[in-house]
């Protein structure tokens, strides 16, 4: 084709290869999340919480800057604790972020029938999910183990011990529960995005998913008295899951702590539906049984 | 080379067989894909495309299996498909672009590309609106412009004037004439609209209840019918027909002078002249009857569908 003559060629140059197709995917989609203005706003504000952390880590080793600010106030001590603390934030920060972009990512792919064209281009349903997953993920992280590590870092630099090799496994908690949340949040919001024409309503039901199962574990906590009611609570769950992989001191009741394999199964299930349903709604086609 | 190969290639959906033993070779530069509703037209496109297994048989493109090797198939196939389907949130060159990295483009090319793909289409001055914004006939030509943006070998178009008012209509048509006449891509055009596959089309496979009821060259066919004539004449019309039966022509008279006949190769129109003038028919009309699309679709329909026949073009 040229411009000029509109007349056709073919083209004859060279071609990506057929993995990279997945990286057109994240590249796309990681521009449609960063397009609209809410999006940078909601990344500003979950980014404001880290430089709260970041001057307390500052306080705590600058004992000058202490005494001038803080008068005499207990002092601030940077451990477990205190990163779960920041983890706790940022994760829930993530939610936030995760129910504005999660829809954006996929139901202007849905609601205009853009599946049966992408889908016609040599890219199969698993690279076109696994690129939707990618580009949330990578949003994801910049407000969850990203910053969690600066502050680790910044910690180890401003530090008068010497902090980082003795608390290495802070880091490495705080590493494995961002990716274990945001990776369950990532498939969690395509996987109900994808049944959601609306992306304000598809934003309600993943608050809804986390928030009101979370509450009817409450009652069932309440009435029954047992702690298997948590099961249902993910801010509950995911707290005792992540205290115990930073190593964090113990906030709750010792009979009231699930046991590991519980939460790690629950959460396995989830992720299993939401495969079953990305399954059943990302195709080209639809059959009618019948 | 063959385009399509069908070897007794069944495709059910649901518990319903809606592809039942096709079986051709597609060789044509643009093929034509008739049936009535339900005959099984976006079936066989969808099982070519891979979006749908093959329950029994394959189906080759280019040689390569759509079971087996669906992203290269992919790789060479541009396709538009009946209904809407594009991004309305993204301009059109974007989404063109889009497009056309998926299938493999590097990024610069695939820009250079839909810029070109559009200016080709007719869709040059609205490329930096966003496609929500379109009309349907726009709409129709930026499906167009995407699955000719990555250069395919072979263009599936699924209704592509569907929707279309006239002179968008018409000018779909001239498009996919001039793909045509450009050589390098070959067509598959599936309607249900007669008029819009003879004038786009040289090959017609016509789909009844899932099977083949005929794949024909459509000249030839017309050609093979060419010589069918209705007259209306006055004088001894039983004479006559008696005497072009005696030089072997098929001939019948009716009431009112009018005579239908169909004449072997060997006999032109001017021998009728002759054989008239000897008889003393005087010839008032001629009417060389010629096939259209729809006499052999509606053949075909008549006919009983092919199952596991082979049939080439």
């Amino acid at each position: 084709m040229s411009v000029y003559k509109h007349e056709y060629r073919a083209y004859t140059g060279p071609l990506t290869p057929l993995w990279a197709r997945v990286g057109v995917i994240v590249r796309y989609a990681f521009a449609e999340a960063w397009s609209t203005r809410i999006t940078a706003t909601l990344f500003t504000l979950s980014v404001a919480p880290v430089i709260v952390y970041l001057v307390g880590i500052y306080l705590a080793n600058n004992q000058l800057a202490r005494t001038l600010i803080m008068r005499g106030s207990p002092m601030l001590t940077i451990d477990a604790g205190y990163f779960l603390k920041v983890l706790e934030t940022q994760s829930w920060l993530a939610l936030v972020l995760a129910a504005w972009i999660a829809p954006r990512l996929v139901s202007f792919d849905l609601a205009d029938n853009a599946l049966p064209i992408l889908l016609s281009h040599p890219i199969s349903r698993f690279g076109y999910v696994l690129g939707k997953l990618l580009a949330l993920f990578a949003c994801l992280s910049l407000v969850t183990w990203i910053p969690c590590l600066l502050l680790f870092a910044f910690q180890g630099y401003s530090s008068a011990q010497p902090w980082v090799m003795a608390n290495l496994r802070i880091a490495g908690g705080v590493l494995a529960s961002s990716l274990l949340w945001i990776a369950f949040l990532s498939i969690l919001g395509l996987a109900l995005s994808s049944w959601v024409k609306w992306r304000v309503v598809a934003t309600g039901i993943i608050f809804a998913v986390v928030f009101v199962p979370a509450g009817i574990g409450g009652i069932i906590t309440g009435i029954l008295r047992t702690k298997w009611g948590f099961l249902l609570n993910a801010p509950v769950m995911m707290t005792q899951l992540w205290q115990r992989i930073l190593g964090a001191p113990p906030t709750m009741q010792g009979d009231l702590y699930l046991p590991s394999t519980a939460i790690v199964t629950v959460l396995l299930l989830v992720c299993a539906a939401c495969v079953l349903m990305l399954n059943a709604r990302i195709r080209a086609r639809e059959v009618v049984r019948g | 080379m063959n385009v399509i190969e069908l070897d007794g290639l069944q495709v059910q959906l649901g518990g319903r067989v809606v592809l039942d033993g096709l079986t051709g070779e597609l060789r044509g530069k643009a093929v034509g894909l008739l049936g009535p509703n339900g005959a099984g037209k976006s079936t066989l496109i969808n099982t070519l495309l891979g979006f749908h297994m093959p329950t029994r048989g394959s189906a080759k493109v280019f040689g390569r299996d759509t079971r087996s090797e669906r992203a290269l198939i992919r790789q060479s196939v541009g396709y538009m498909p009946e209904n809407d389907s594009f991004i309305g949130n993204m301009t059109g060159v974007r989404f063109v672009r889009y497009m056309a990295e998926l299938a493999g483009l590097p990024a610069a090319e695939a820009l250079e590309r839909a810029h070109e793909a559009l200016f080709y289409v007719g869709l040059g001055e609205v490329r930096y609106r966003k496609i929500s914004t379109y009309s349907l006939g726009m709409k129709q030509l930026i499906k167009l412009a995407q699955a000719l943006a990555h250069g395919p070998r072979l263009l599936i178009l699924d209704e592509p004037t569907n929707g279309l008012d006239p002179m968008a209509r018409q000018r779909m048509i001239q498009t996919l004439q001039e793909i045509r006449k450009e050589g390098s891509i070959h067509l598959l055009i599936s309607s249900h609209l007669l008029r819009d596959i003879d004038q786009t089309c040289d090959e017609v496979l016509i789909l009844k209840d899932g099977r083949v009821a005929a794949l024909c060259n459509i000249e030839e066919e017309r050609r093979s019918h060419r010589n069918f004539i209705e007259l209306e004449a006055v004088g001894p019309t039983e004479k006559f027909c008696e005497t072009l039966r005696g030089i072997g022509c098929e001939c019948a008279s009716f009431a009112g002078g009018r005579i239908k006949l169909v004449m072997p190769d060997r006999i032109e129109s001017r021998d009728l002249y002759v054989v008239a003038s000897q008889t003393g028919l005087q010839i008032r009309r001629i009417h060389r009857r010629r096939d259209s699309l729809e006499d052999i679709f509606m053949r075909a329909m008549e006919a009983e569908p092919a199952r596991g026949e082979l049939v080439r073009l």
